[in-house]
């Protein structure tokens, strides 16, 4: 039975109740309390997201300051109730336009409790596609879809479409210009050894659009993958044209995506919906192509002295470049003086983190540019545990560079109307867990 | 309640706690109630919300109750929904006054806008006042005829509720068989959804008492329904989907040309973005093939790769929620992850939950190819600045020892451990090298030597002082400071305070005498002193069992303490394979992420109101059953057990003979019988004065040399009572029990000072109970007066005793209720506590 909630609440971090909402009767009033109890004024918070207390289990998750709490007495769904906790939450975003926070749940209190009451009912979740509740759940209130008075006719009839088969498009919209806008968006996930051999490696994908088209179109998305290709080369019988092609170990659609379709021909077909929204995802663990490769050396002079040399080196092409990148060399916590000389950027060293921060804003290709620091540690005369260094961490994002070398081969839209259509599509790459021992 | 003075009604300042501003609120809104002027709903609108804002924060505002329903005569929808969620909230307690909002309710649920006719059922439906139910069946019957398929949906969730505050009222208006009619029929999928959710609720509950809902709800998992829902699978939304899937994996098609083709149908479910409806189909698609075991193989094949998608997509929470399930596969079929292994290695950042799991899963999937990458990845997480971590690192390092052909490396990286000189890693690499020479006794050259070295100074912990002291004993010959080490360690007596300590010294120092007498017979001499004028129970009686045995005959206790030992070839598992099948069967729920199942956590009965689970609400709960420890130091406490017990069965087995120097068994009369055996007959003959006290070995063991030296003699219970050393109970069944049990004894027992003394943390006694196997379920109270809760479990048959202990630490005295399944072991129960009890700070 995949109940998710018999009751939800939000709390501030203080544990302060910013809204509550009973679903059911089988759990007592007092939850609250427990959760800041047993949970929240212990060691215990950020143990486990899962507790149980009592005959109840608490699933909770911090968002921004706010925790959000799930309380069920039944055997529940667990993945269920997260993934729910997490579509509530970026629906309450659309609503409010962005920040997610304490502030926000203040202001928009009455929306939210409108918004719990249609989302769930009596624990089991019901729409939550932000697309047809704008409809009828508006901060203004007043209009109701279903009034009969004939002014209020742009809108339909919502409920039919709140389940619909196309239940994340609206008929009838328009636009003037039709434009689709396509991400992909790529992080690097890397854990590299001390002697810079790679121990894990992967990248997970997001392909986000935004569409804006008229009426109810049809789009197909062909990529540089494997299958795709091969199925295509057979259903054409020409050989595929020399080329890279990624082979993806995993794919998630969005629920607009025809999966049937897509088993048969591997072909990304579907209906969008209007607005923004996260197309696929995927991921890849084969031939990926690190952006950066980091050289460290490290060296313990002594006690009281530390010599750090790190050199990043670059590897796409030579006409891109990395925006934003950040390295981040630990250093150990009695740090007492550092010195650096760096060939690009700046550097300093954050005794809040235990880090030498450096960053520089932008990063051509096939470059290497190299720090080196001195780093004097105070000697502490008990301290004869050696220092345990935590891995080198990095952000970065390159733009128009895909760690994986997917490309979008193209993206056809097809509506009945014959319009023309603007496509355009990014990339970037973007570190997701860099770490490179050192 | 007067009203309050007029100068108070301007805008005051927000001062939330005071009575004044509710009241204030009731004023203003009484205004608002007939006014019909411009602008009233915007006044009126910011009333309510101040009203709902109070009551989100827990002010009591049901006083407003009725100017509340008086405002509600609008065409304002928002303000509607407010008030509607108002009464939802204080309806339950306001009975009479919820009577007021029927009226209008009603009224819209008759509106020709279905939006309104929605609204309205779903609060009626939520007031839950059991004495309105009459005027719920007939919107509800409406609602489900509806030509609006929103009013048709919340009405199914309505009768739900209708069930849940009067079943039969429900049952009786024939809306179960409504709702069957519709699921099977509604052209909206989220109508059929919730009907089916609603259906399933209802005849589960409804089974226990009926047989006709038994059928219904096998009915629900028949060919027909399950054909129609799957066909319309692409209709539902991914919630819905979820509930479908879960119906559908409890159906079994009779041939495997049908799993197949549901497997076909569904495949394109494991590429949706909603992790709930992957993990969903998961377990469909693992129960479905049960019995076809390469196809089942062929499906972990599969679904490999969208769980590791989900792992490592979304908030910490999902993946960890996902790794949960992940874990559980990998646990029931290792090999068929082993490549996958770089998976589970654990990022700097990730959360402990999340790096305990996959430490698990790495130490699973490690085999003959993939070891040496796997430890030394663990090793690097032994250097971790996070101390749990770390040691959780080294002891999955001994545990893929123990279970590995490559040892020969490990054990260099274990040795290697030792020289981080951390004090935590030397402690865990300790334990773990002791197991491991348990197990290969040919690497204890290389061990030794290294062992060695290490001053035991610089071990503080119990557990691996012991280990030390057990290596120091069995390897004496090997070890040239040996002797030297031991006596250093018995000038220390007095300071030590582990029993568990002292007990391996005095076995270690024996040991090492029979190999070195000379060098240790100062330290023996020192050692049984030491141990003779103990205040522990068991420290006292091994080394009194000593000296007689040394007494006795050289050369028998020589072979008591040194016999040849049998390498142990399997360490046992901690979980039972039917409750592992269990937690398997409930996939995709709770039971995965507690690694129990359902009946062990879900429990019904708190709800009811019976004075005992609020006395246990009182009391924080203790000891095994409740989830309030650590997972990690559960995690040490199960591989404690597992090691005592394995010890136990290997050496009882092989010889009989308490060389594994535990103070465990000391209720373990197998252990007493064997000792019986083996010490010579003509020793029985002096045991004249005190009957041999088959529950308390130790004392027997005494009696057998004719010292009559017992401490605490008891009544003599006729058969020898056996305790379950790993008994369970959750605290529902213990509840349960207690409630239906009658007393069969209550008396008074009484505390040693020392006791007394211990009871300054009440913690030591559910230790010191728990190795007499008599384990806490709740525990509290203060100085002088605590509560206790204790239970224990026959060791062959499952019959429970419950134990109230109510001790009063300034009077020395205890009072004690036993409750037993068995009522003629409940005396040799009162016995075996009361003993238990009186040892208590004998330490």
């Amino acid at each position: 039975m995949p109940v998710a909630a018999s009751a939800i609440y939000f709390l501030n971090l203080r544990g302060d109740v910013l809204i509550n909402r009973l679903y059911r009767d089988d759990v007592g009033g007092n939850m609250v309390d427990a959760f800041r109890m047993h949970i929240m004024q212990t060691k215990e918070l950020g143990t486990c997201p899962v507790r149980q207390i009592g005959g109840c289990s608490f699933f909770y998750m911090r968002i921004s300051n706010v925790y959000i709490v799930i309380v069920v007495s039944s055997n529940a769904n667990v993945a269920c109730a997260f993934k729910f906790v997490v579509e509530a939450v970026s629906l309450f975003k659309s609503y409010f336009g962005g920040a997610f926070d304490e502030d926000a749940i203040r202001n928009n209190f009455v929306l939210i409790y409108e918004l719990l009451d249609e989302i769930m009912d009596f624990g089991y979740p019901q729409n939550l596609s932000p697309e047809i509740l704008k409809l009828y759940i508006t901060q203004e209130g007043v209009r109701s879809p279903f009034s009969s008075k004939p002014s209020d006719k742009p809108v339909p009839n919502a409920t039919l479409q709140v389940t619909g088969a196309v239940g994340w498009r609206r008929e009838g919209l328009v636009y003037k210009k039709n434009e689709v806008f396509l991400d992909i968006v790529e992080s690097v996930n890397l854990l590299m050894s001390s002697k810079g051999s790679v121990l894990r490696c992967d990248v997970t994908g997001k392909v986000l659009m935004k569409c804006f088209l008229s009426g109810m179109p049809d789009l197909k998305l062909g990529l540089n993958d494997k299958i795709g290709l091969e199925k295509e080369s057979q259903l054409k019988s020409r050989p595929t044209k020399s080329g890279k092609s990624i082979e993806l170990d995993d794919v998630t659609f969005h629920q607009c995506v025809n999966l049937t379709r897509f088993n048969s021909e591997k072909t990304v077909s579907f209906v969008p919906p209007d607005g923004e929204f996260e197309l696929m995802k995927y991921r890849i663990t084969e031939g990926v192509t690190l952006p950066f490769r980091v050289l460290p050396t490290i060296k313990e002079l002594g006690r009281t002295r530390m010599e750090v040399n790190v050199k990043v080196k670059s590897v796409f092409g030579a006409k891109m470049f990395a925006l934003g990148v950040v390295i981040k060399i630990p250093v150990p916590k009695q740090t007492a003086k550092t010195n650096f000389q760096v060939t690009s950027g700046r550097a300093k060293y954050n005794a809040s983190i235990d880090c030498l921060v450096w960053k520089i804003r932008k990063f051509p290709g096939q470059t290497e540019p190299t720090l080196s620091a001195e780093v004097e540690l105070i000697s502490t005369i008990a301290e004869k545990k050696s220092w345990t260094r935590p891995p080198i961490q990095m952000e970065f994002q390159v733009p128009m560079f895909t760690a994986s070398g997917l490309r979008v081969r193209f993206l056809k839209v097809w509506e009945k109307s014959g319009y023309n259509t603007v496509e355009w599509v990014r990339y970037i790459t973007k570190a997701g867990s860099y770490e490179i021992r050192c | 309640m007067a009203p309050p003075a007029q100068s108070q009604r301007s805008h005051s300042p927000s001062q939330p706690s005071g009575k004044g501003e509710v009241s204030d609120l009731k004023m203003q809104l009484r205004q608002l109630a007939g006014s019909r002027a411009p602008g009233t709903d915007d006044s009126k609108r910011d009333l309510f919300k101040k009203v709902i804002s109070y009551m989100t924060i827990g002010i009591d505002v049901s006083s407003v109750f009725s100017e509340m329903v008086m405002c509600s005569a609008t065409s304002d929808i928002v303000l509607k929904k407010m008030c509607y969620l108002y009464v939802g909230n204080y309806a339950k307690y306001n009975p009479d006054l919820a009577l007021l909002t029927i009226n209008f309710l009603q009224r819209d649920c008759k509106d020709e806008d279905p939006m309104i006719r929605g609204l309205a059922l779903r609060s009626l439906c939520s007031l839950r006042v059991p004495n309105l139910v009459e005027y719920l069946v007939g919107p509800l019957g409406a609602g489900l005829k509806d030509g609006n398929s929103y009013v048709r949906m919340v009405a199914a969730v309505g009768v739900l509720k209708l069930y849940h505050i009067s079943g039969s009222t429900c049952v009786d208006a024939d809306f179960p068989a409504l709702l069957k009619h519709l699921m099977l029929n509604d052209p909206d999928a989220q109508v059929v959804a919730n009907c089916l959710s609603a259906l399933q609720e209802i005849w589960g509950l409804e089974a226990s008492s009926s047989e006709e809902a038994v059928r219904e709800r096998e009915a629900l998992i028949s060919k027909p329904i399950i054909y129609y829902l799957l066909n319309r699978i692409k209709e539902f939304s991914e919630w819905a989907q979820c509930t479908v899937l879960e119906l559908v994996s409890k159906y079994a098609p009779p041939d495997s040309n049908e799993i197949f083709d549901i497997m076909n149908l569904l495949e394109d479910r494991l590429q949706h973005a909603n992790g709930a409806v992957v993990l969903a189909t998961i377990k469909l698609f693992l129960q479905l093939t049960l019995s076809m075991t390469d196809v089942h193989q062929q499906v972990y094949e599969r679904i490999k790769a969208p769980l590791l998608t989900l792992v490592s997509s979304g908030s910490p929470e999902q993946s960890y929620a996902v790794l949960s399930h992940l874990h559980l596969l990998v646990m029931r079929a290792p090999m068929l992850f082993a490549s996958d292994y770089k998976h589970f290695y654990c990022q700097y950042n990730e959360p402990f939950y999340v790096k305990k799991l996959k430490l698990e899963m790495l130490t699973a999937v490690a085999n003959e190819s993939n070891t040496y990458e796997i430890v030394t990845e663990l090793c690097e997480y032994a250097a971790n600045v996070d101390i749990p971590i770390a040691r959780e690192s080294i002891r999955a390092v001994g545990k893929i020892a123990l279970q590995q052909y490559d040892v020969n490396a490990i054990v260099d990286r274990l040795l290697q451990f030792l020289e981080m000189e951390k004090d935590y890693v030397t402690a865990e690499t300790l334990v773990l090298v002791k197991d491991l020479l348990r197990k290969y006794p040919q690497w204890s050259h290389d061990c030794i030597a290294v062992i060695g070295n290490i001053s035991s100074n610089n071990v503080q912990e119990p557990k691996a002082k012991a280990a030390l002291i057990w290596m120091l004993g069995e390897y004496a010959q090997d070890m040239q400071d040996a002797p030297y080490a031991l006596e250093g360690l018995i000038e220390d007596w007095e300071d030590e305070n582990s029993p568990e300590v002292r007990l391996h010294l005095l076995t270690a120092v024996m040991k090492c005498f029979f190999r070195r007498p000379p060098e240790t017979q100062k330290a023996l001499g020192a050692a049984l002193a030491a141990g003779l004028a103990d205040m522990h129970q068991d420290v006292h009686d091994r080394a009194l069992f000593y000296y007689r045995l040394l007494q006795n005959n050289v050369s028998v206790a020589n072979s008591v303490v040194n016999p040849p030992k049998q390498a142990v070839s399997v360490f046992a598992d901690t979980q039972s394979s039917e409750i592992k099948d269990r937690i398997f069967d409930e996939f995709n729920s709770l039971s995965v992420l507690y690694q129990k199942p359902s009946y062990m956590f879900t429990d019904k009965e708190h709800q009811g109101p019976f004075a005992f689970s609020e006395e246990l609400g009182n009391l924080s709960i203790g000891s095994e059953p409740a989830d309030d420890i650590l997972p990690a130091q559960r995690v040490e406490a199960n591989d404690e057990d597992l090691l005592l017990t394995t010890i136990e069965k290997e050496e009882n087995r092989a010889h009989g003979n308490n060389d594994s120097a535990y103070n465990a068994p000391a209720y373990d009369s197998s252990l007493s019988q064997l000792a019986v055996s083996q010490t010579d007959g003509e020793l029985l003959s002096l045991d004249q004065t005190v009957p041999a006290d088959a529950p308390q070995p130790s004392s027997a063991i005494d009696d057998l040399f004719g010292l009559g030296l017992s401490i605490a003699p008891s009544p003599a219970p006729s058969p020898p009572l056996k305790l379950n050393s790993k008994a369970v109970l959750d605290p529902s069944t213990f509840q349960q029990k207690w409630r239906q049990l009658s007393v069969s004894i209550s008396q008074e027992g009484s505390l040693s000072p020392q006791g007394v003394a211990a009871m300054m943390s009440p913690q030591a006694l559910l230790h010191h109970m728990q190795s007499h196997y008599i384990h806490c379920i709740a525990s509290g109270g203060q100085a002088p007066n605590f509560k206790f809760f204790f239970f224990a479990q026959k060791a062959d048959e499952p019959a429970t005793f419950l134990v109230e202990c109510i001790i009063n630490s300034s009077m020395c005295k205890a009072q004690i209720k036993i409750k037993a399944d068995d009522q003629s072991a409940s005396q040799a129960f009162s016995a075996l506590f009361q003993s238990a009890l009186s040892k208590f700070g004998m330490a």
